[in-house]
């Protein structure tokens, strides 16, 4: 029997910005064909991973192996197989989408003959093929990312990395994209992807890794993860009046409380009838339940209870829409 | 990676630049009006012989453009994040060095002989070995964009670059005999301009202007003026890898 090659192998990477520690100690692996979410915050250490992973930057100590090659030593057999789209579009905005693609493809001496055929193919996949001989100036954000994708997967790599691939995208653009990454995955390319979307990891990725101050917090499949936080209940509410969360919690006997708009997202012990204790809460002091639903746990829970963040640092504040959760 | 491979990048990466950089508007405004302006201050005292103000104009004119478009390019790309695509990209930091003085370096000759050609032929000054002015002008071109590069690798934006730019271009301009024969200088500054590599670039001119044939001193230029590029390049391609760490 053959056990393949990890795809990525990051052993104990550590990255000092002076004083600032960004990662300490990262390790994990990747297998071959797989896809990969690195979730966290931002400033959690996600783009300083994916910078070591893909020689943009060197980690202070520890390694990174990439399909066999170490991404210090052997820096260009490693980059030969690898895609990279970074967090911000990297375009060339004087030139048209087709010389862009193909200016990408002449970097990862793709042949003379398939460079036009293949950035004509990508432009067609992105939706981009009438603005294809059009300067990059006059696109869109939305077209200019999906440029950076199309520009980061010309070569067909083994191994792509994409940085926050949807962030600042519509939604149909972001349909697109995730649809893309499937595709590919499915074509054999492994794909490590970062993303503060959680929505997007539960729905892509086979293996997460939870990532907060530098620090890996937690890696398991998605399914795994939100398991860890079964035998817990989460409930949202709306009472007729504002209620203290501290109080609630207290007499009620919950885990924890969060605000989230006009309702409160509740954590309660699976051994607590919650019903009959928000209904005691409610009736003591003259409070109606406008309305009260019991939510499955989701990987945006596991997240929470996992790194201890509320969900403002998080950063769920910033994408409402995209944190939605699986009504139970 | 063969060196095949990153030669032919290098290659992309240059054809890429000239498409993207040569009609900014600094490689006008530096690279031809400045050395331009400075020819007719300086050529008014009908002082200096015509040899010695054509090669003194088209050095400045191969320094301004050259430099200019790299300072440019460079830091555009890293403002605009491109550069990290070129980083990513497997190809070495010297092929990818390489790569950006090759469109500066192609600049620089086309500058030059559209200056060159209707200043000889308004001052009646004939070019007596118009292949070693041409090899001059290519290899002076070469240095200067090394030089770019090099000061460019510095800078994270655009009159950061233009800052150091200056920092190199002007002392040079006044001290590599452009303007002021070296021979007429105090002993100190003519030991300092021997460091310059614009005094190499103005001789091997004057050699070709004034020689039909390849003298050691055109020869001895040329060969400074290359240890010049290697040095830059070199130098260019270890201040990027300390800036990935």
């Amino acid at each position: 029997m053959t056990i393949a090659t990890p795809a990525i192998i990051a052993t104990d990477l550590h990255k000092k910005y002076g004083t600032l520690n960004a990662l300490e100690r990262v390790s994990f692996t990747v297998d071959n064909g797989s896809i990969f979410g690195l979730l966290g915050p931002n400033g959690a250490g996600k783009t300083t991973t994916i910078k070591i992973l893909t020689g943009l930057t060197k980690s202070s100590s520890g390694s990174a192996i990439i399909l066999g090659h170490d991404i210090i030593r052997d820096t260009i057999q490693a980059k030969k197989r690898i895609g990279v789209v970074p967090e911000s579009s990297n375009i060339y905005e004087e030139m048209t989408a087709e010389q862009n693609l193909i200016f990408a493809a002449e970097l990862y001496a793709v042949s003379g003959q398939k460079r036009r055929k293949r950035a004509w193919e990508l432009l067609e996949t992105f939706g981009l093929a009438e603005r294809g001989r059009d300067l990059v100036a006059g696109f869109s954000r939305g077209m200019k990312r999906r440029l950076t994708i199309a520009c980061g997967i010309i070569h067909e790599p083994d191994v792509l990395f994409l940085d926050e691939p949807t962030t600042g995208l519509d939604v149909q653009s972001a349909l697109v994209l995730r649809e893309q990454v499937r595709k590919l995955n499915k074509e054999g390319t492994t794909v490590l992807l970062t993303t503060h979307y959680l929505e997007e990891a539960d729905q892509l990725c086979d293996t997460v890794a939870m990532i907060n101050k530098g620090k890996i917090v937690a890696l398991d499949s998605p399914e795994k993860l939100k398991a860890s936080v079964i035998g817990s209940n989460i409930v949202d509410v709306i009472f007729s009046e504002p209620v203290d969360e501290e109080e609630l919690c207290r007499s009620c006997g919950m885990i924890e409380a969060h605000r989230l708009g006009d309702k409160l997202r509740l954590t309660v012990g699976s051994d607590v009838d919650v019903v009959g204790e928000l209904t005691d809460y409610a009736r003591a002091r003259g409070l109606r339940i406008s309305t009260i639903n019991t939510l499955k746990p989701s990987l945006e829970d596991a997240f929470l209870r996992i790194t201890g963040l509320n969900p403002e640092e998080a950063g769920r504040d910033k994408e409402p829409a995209r944190m939605r959760r699986q009504d139970g | 990676m063969t060196l095949g491979e990153d030669l032919s990048k290098a290659f992309y990466i240059a054809r890429k630049d000239m498409r993207v950089y040569y009609f900014k508007a600094p490689n006008f405004t530096y690279g031809l009006l400045m050395p331009v302006a400075l020819y007719l201050a300086f050529s008014v005292s009908g002082t200096l012989s015509p040899a010695t103000l054509i090669s003194g104009l088209v050095s400045l004119v191969i320094l301004f453009g050259s430099m200019s478009i790299e300072a440019v390019s460079v830091v555009l790309e890293k403002q605009t994040g491109t550069f990290e695509r070129l980083l990513a990209a497997p190809i070495s930091l010297l092929g990818l060095v390489l790569g950006k003085a090759l469109a500066g370096f192609a600049i620089g000759p086309l500058t030059a002989i559209v200056v060159l050609i209707p200043v000889s032929l308004f001052s009646g000054t004939s070019v007596l070995n118009p292949i070693a002015v041409f090899v001059a002008i290519c290899v002076s071109s070469f240095t200067f964009a090394s030089l770019g590069i090099f000061v460019s690798c510095f800078a994270r934006w655009t009159p950061e670059a233009q800052m150091y730019s200056n920092f190199f271009r002007f002392p040079m301009a006044f001290l590599s005999g452009t303007f002021i024969p070296v021979e007429s200088m105090p002993q100190f500054l003519q030991l300092f301009s021997k460091v310059l590599p614009l005094t190499y670039s103005i001789d091997a001119l004057r050699e070709g202007l004034n020689n039909s044939f390849v003298t050691g001193s055109f020869l001895f230029d040329l060969g400074i003026l290359t240890l010049f590029s290697a040095g830059f390049m070199l130098a260019s391609a270890k201040v990027l890898e300390r800036q990935l760490s």
